[in-house]
Parts: structure tokens; sequence; C-alpha cells
């Protein structure tokens, strides 16, 4: 079957991405509903339309491999494997969550799966990765650390030396700029003084490259590359994958600061989901009723997950200071 | 009367694809090209050029010419010609560049000039129709545009369009390829390959042992890119009234086998079955049925069993304006000379150190 399949992927791996991408569209489209209906407490930030991002990078990693999310974590969890009924019940608040429902949508984390946690402080986590990426390097387990930035993010100064760090001590680690666009509301053609995230990697002795992040393929085939690149010894990468957000900075964003029918323009024109689909259902090798099998699965998923969340119990007031701090 | 207007498209995300990891290709900073047009600025001006319109984008380029073309206003420095700015939506794709290209061919601009790589002016041609283009290399893959200080394209291209050279020795013609995809057109200035990946993805064509079939316009032993294989294998001009066709084969079973720098920093061996010409005007089908045709070194469109795709050579599609011609007959005429035609000949022993 190979013979006819010409991407660079199995059918069952094309198939494991869509189902990946899928889950991650649902579980979004499902939270931006139950947040409106004020079922969720605190905030979240919906990663809807990024997702060929997480599903085309985390495709090359496994368990060994470390990531440092952002305030918009939940597809960067989802993708690296982290349970998507703990997710939601931790978004919930629950009991049953990833963190016990006290780090809620900006804290979830599963160290068993490499996913070292969404963050609500912009640009935290490549700091974070570097020392991830430093034990892999000592332990030499082949391992690589990948931070997800925003372009806003990108302005940091914990962003700007975790590059020189990574550059120095020549690190496994990959800083990947998931460019929607808008720093919260702030265009990037405002706020970013050198606005070719390569020119900035540059800037510290490292090679970056720019993909079509709305591109599954695209960012499968240049995350690959830069992996490979780290586990082999390379160093560290720099990979801006250019993409958009379906939803606002937070859910509640009136999203003032975009143009006139821009969100139906990147819907209709911008969906990776739909790209995916196209290409892959073009070239024969996943038929339409075998997406709808997955569509189906993924929306009993997030059904069972929302429902099991809501039934789930609060945390107890006497686990308030349980899993706070590392005990050593 | 005003003088004439030059167009400047100056691709700001040329450079920075997958080739930079793979290949360890080369990335022009934002400052870096906003330099390179103050030298073809300066060297505009200093030919007589007063007035230039380039296409706007919001990496950074307008932004540091606008610094330096201010600065230069304040201290009375007469060194730029009066520079403006498109008014166009910034998309930061492709599309920018052949919108431009539209709006300064509807302006009559007397030329333009491009820099990027053979993709960025492949996108010009195809919007650009009877205006002849200088390219400036800033791209990864630099076949087509020379590589040349810029200051110089910039005071040829004045010399051509104020008409100190004559137009029959400041411009060439050029042939292109032309791929049809039932009956939809694009185009190529150096090369169309077919490879049998059938995705898009991150464009840059490395993985030899997909490569099937290749034409070119022209391919020199000094080039980089697909185009060197025919380079090294049956060399061909630009001014060659005809083009070629490689149809590739495993190098396991192939006949012969070429060793062809096929991207910056890569060189691969590819398998070689056939090498054929092909003249003008005459449709080539394809020999595979399925696969991703890659224009001058990117891949751009897929195609299936079902699609009816064909390559078509064309002569003199487009128009490029020839520096050396220019420098040259500016030097024989004593161009920058004064006073005017008195030419300061020297004997050998004259000469002296």
């Amino acid at each position: 079957m190979m013979s006819n399949n010409p991407f660079p992927l199995s059918k069952e791996k094309l198939l494991e991405a869509y189902r990946t991408m899928r889950t991650i569209r649902e579980f979004e489209e499902r939270l931006h509903v139950d947040f409106a209906r004020g079922d969720i407490p605190g905030f979240v930030h919906l990663y809807a339309g990024e997702e060929a991002s997480a599903a085309g990078i985390m495709m090359h990693l496994n368990d060994n491999d470390r990531i440092a999310s952002t305030h918009r974590g939940h597809g960067h969890c989802i993708a690296k494997g982290v349970d998507v009924k703990e997710m939601m019940a931790e978004i919930y608040g629950k009991s049953t969550g990833a963190c016990r429902g006290k780090g809620g949508s900006m804290h979830i984390a599963d160290l068993s799966k490499g996913m070292m946690g969404a963050n609500g402080i912009l640009g935290a986590g490549a700091p974070l990765i570097c020392g991830a990426a430093l034990a892999a390097q000592k332990l030499g387990h082949g391992g690589v650390g990948i931070s997800f930035v925003g372009d806003g993010a990108s302005n940091q100064g914990t962003f700007l030396e975790s590059l020189n760090l990574a550059a120095v001590w020549n690190l496994p680690a990959i800083f990947v700029v998931e460019n929607n666009g808008y720093a919260e509301s702030t265009s990037v053609d405002w706020a970013v003084a050198v606005d070719s995230y390569v020119d900035r990697a540059s800037g510290f002795g490292l090679p970056g490259i720019t993909v079509d992040g709305t591109d599954f393929f695209a960012v499968y085939e240049a995350a690959g590359e830069v992996i490979k690149r780290a586990r082999e010894g390379g160093g560290p990468s720099l990979l801006e994958c250019k993409m958009v957000r379906f939803h606002g900075h937070f859910e509640g964003d009136a999203q003032t600061y975009r143009g006139k029918g821009e969100l139906e323009d990147i819907r209709a024109n911008k969906d990776c989901i739909k790209f995916f689909q196209a290409r892959v259902r073009e070239a024969g090798v996943i038929s339409t009723s075998e997406f709808e099998a997955i569509d189906k699965e993924v929306a009993r998923l997030i059904e069972e997950a929302v429902a099991e969340a809501k039934a789930a119990s609060l945390p107890s007031a006497k686990e308030l200071l349980t899993d706070v701090y590392v005990a050593y | 009367m005003p003088g004439p207007v030059v167009g400047i498209i100056a691709n700001p995300v040329s450079a920075r694809d997958i080739r930079r990891i793979i290949a360890h290709a080369g990335s022009l900073q934002i400052t870096d090209r906003a330099n390179i047009v103050l030298r073809i600025l300066a060297g505009l001006a200093a030919a007589g050029v007063g007035e230039v319109v380039m296409m706007p984008e919001n990496a950074g380029i307008r932004l540091h010419l606008s610094r330096a073309m201010m600065r230069a206003k304040s201290a009375g420095e007469a060194r730029f010609p009066e520079l403006s700015f498109l008014q166009m939506r910034v998309t930061s794709q492709a599309a920018d560049s052949a919108f431009a290209a539209r709006l300064m061919r509807r302006m009559e601009v007397a030329a333009i000039i491009v820099l990027g790589g053979d993709g960025t002016h492949r996108v010009v041609v195809s919007e650009c129709g009877s205006v002849p283009i200088a390219g400036v290399s800033t791209g990864t893959n630099n076949a087509f545009p020379d590589n040349r200080e810029p200051t110089i394209t910039g005071l040829a291209v004045g010399l051509a369009v104020t008409g100190a050279v004559p137009a029959r020795e400041a411009l060439v013609d050029n042939k292109r390829l032309e791929v049809t995809i039932n009956g939809v057109r694009e185009i190529a200035l150096v090369d169309v390959a077919v490879v049998s990946e059938r995705f898009v993805g991150s464009r840059a064509i490395w993985k030899a042992d997909g490569f099937r079939e290749l034409f070119v316009t022209f391919g020199e032993p000094g080039s980089i890119g697909m185009s060197s294989i025919v380079g090294l294998l049956a060399p061909l001009k630009r001014s060659s009234p005809f083009g070629r066709r490689v149809i590739f084969e495993r190098p396991e079973t192939a006949p012969f086998r070429l060793m062809a720098p096929i991207a910056p920093g890569l060189i691969e061996q590819v398998g070689i079955e056939r090498v054929e010409t092909i003249s003008f005007e005459i449709p080539t089908m394809l020999t595979v049925p399925a696969g991703t045709i890659a224009l001058d070194g990117e891949r751009e469109v897929t195609f299936s069993e079902r699609d009816h795709v064909c390559v078509t050579l064309r002569d003199a599609a487009f128009r490029t304006i020839d520096i050396a011609s220019c420098m040259s007959h500016a030097a024989a005429k004593g161009r920058f000379v004064e006073p005017a035609g008195k030419l300061p000949f020297f004997s050998h022993q004259q000469g002296g150190s």
C-alpha cells in the first residue's frame, strides 16, 4: 500500500495525525461553547486553527522528549499524549484533572508524557526547555526539548536569553514560534522590530526556518529535520510556524483589532484540517467515510470528557497545599 | 516632462525555508536587504533616475529605508531618488510581489528591479508583461538573477531607462517554461522539475530519489540548483534557441549517474535515463502520471492521473536588462567621464603603476 501513498507517513500515521488535529479542534470548539455558558472557571485561550503545528511537530517525539507550552497550550497537551478526559477535568477545576484541578487551563502538565506544562507566564517555557535539553544532553538518551512561544512572547527577555544559552551549550533544543499574527490584540507588524524570526535566530548563531503553519505536511517535514538535527548533536534551531487562530486571544475577546471579514476568511481559506483532508483524500489514501468515523469517535470522546468533568468533585480544602511544591 | 520611474520589488521573506537546516543555505537579514536597496537607489540616482516606487512590506525594509532617506534629506544630501511605496494591502505572501508587479506595469514603470531568488523573479515575471526586469540575488537558489553588486545594477538600470544606453544593447529577450494543468497556466524561468511526492510541504526539493523529470530554459556549468544537472550534462546558454528535458532513473539502474549541486550546499548523485532537446511552442506531456511540480526549485502544484499536464517552452517571453552590456556601453561612450566625450587614453607604457 505504501507504494500508492505519496506522503511521508504511513496511512496509520496519517490517521493518527488527523485524529490528533480533530481532537484538538473538537476540544477547543466545545470549550468555546461551555465557557460562554459560564460552566468553566478561570480563563481559556483556544488553539483552534493552529492544530497542524502541534500535530506536525509532536508526531516526531516520544516520551523522552520534553515540551514546554504556553497559555494557549491545550493543543500541545493533546498532541503530546496527555489524557483528554483528565485535561477537560483540569480545565473544569475538578479533582480528577491532570493536576488534580488546581492548575486549570494554563497549568496543565503531565511529566510522564514529557509535557512540562502550559504556562501562564509569557516566554517562561524557553528557559525550562533549556534545562530539559541540558538534561537530555547529559543523560545522552537522544531526547530533545521543544519550547513553544507565540509571536508576542518572542520579545520576552527569557526567550532571547534562552536562544543564547542554547546556542552557547549547543543544546538539543528547538524553539517553535507559533506566529498567529497577534500578540493578544497587537499585530506582529507593530510589535516585533525584526519581523523575521530567521534573522532573530541568526543573531544568536543558530539556524532558523519559516514554514506555513497551516500546512501539516510543511510543519511535519520541517520539524522532522530540525528535530533530527538536534538528536544528532547538531544543536538548537528555531522553527517559525505562520498560522492563524480561529478565536480571540482569550474567550470573551471581542476581537475589534481584526479586519472586516478576516475571521470568516481564515476559517474558509486557512483551515489546516480542511487542507489536510483535501490532500489526503484526493490522493486516495484516506476516504471520506474513514474521516467521518474518526470525527464520530472524537465527538463521543469529548462529550464523555465533558460529562465526566461535570460529574467529578472539586478538590477538597485539605488538598489546598498538596502538589504545590516538589519535595526533594 | 517627468523622467522615467523605476520599480523595486524586494521580497522580505526569501531565503527562509528548510534549506537552512538541510543544506546550510544562507539567509540575508532584513537590514542587509534594506542596505541593498539603498545601494541600488544610489546607483539609480547617479544615472539620472529621479523617481522610484517600491512594493510595501511590513518586515522592516521600508522602515530602514525611511530612516536612511530621512537622514540623507536632513543632511542635505541628494544621493537618492524620490522614493514612494505602492498603495496596496500587505499580506506577506508571494501574492504581494505579483500584485506589485501588476501595479507597476499599469503605472508603466520603465523597469523593475527584483530582490529575491528564482522564485521571486518567477512571480514578478508572471505579472510584469513587457516591463524589463533586473535581478539581484537575495534568495536561496539564485540561478536566474546575477550575483552582482547592487550599486552596479542600479547604475546600469538607470542608464537603460534614461536612454543613455540604447534598448537594443540594454535589453535581452528571455525564454520561459509554461506548465498547464487542466488549462491553468504556471510559469518557470529556469526549471520545471517533476517529483514523486504528492504534497507541497516545505516546498524545497532535495530528495534526489524522488526526481522524475526536469525541463530547463538554460543550464550553465557554474549554476546552482536543478538546472546544474543540465549544466553538467549538456550545457545550454540562456540565448540558445531551444531547451532541454531530462528523464531521471533510479541511480542503481540508470544508464549513467551524475553528481550535481542540486541546492546550495547539497551535492547529490542523480540517475539519468536520457537527455532530450525541446523546441519552442511544442507542448510536452509528462511521463509520470502523478506527483508534484516544482517551479524554479520549489514544489508548487500537485497532480494526479486525472489531471492533464503539459510543459511548453516559449521564446522571447519577457525582457531583462543586461547589466554588463549597459556598463560596457557606458564605459565605451565615456558616460561617467567629465568633460563628456574626452576619454583619457593611455598607452601601456604611459599607464604604468
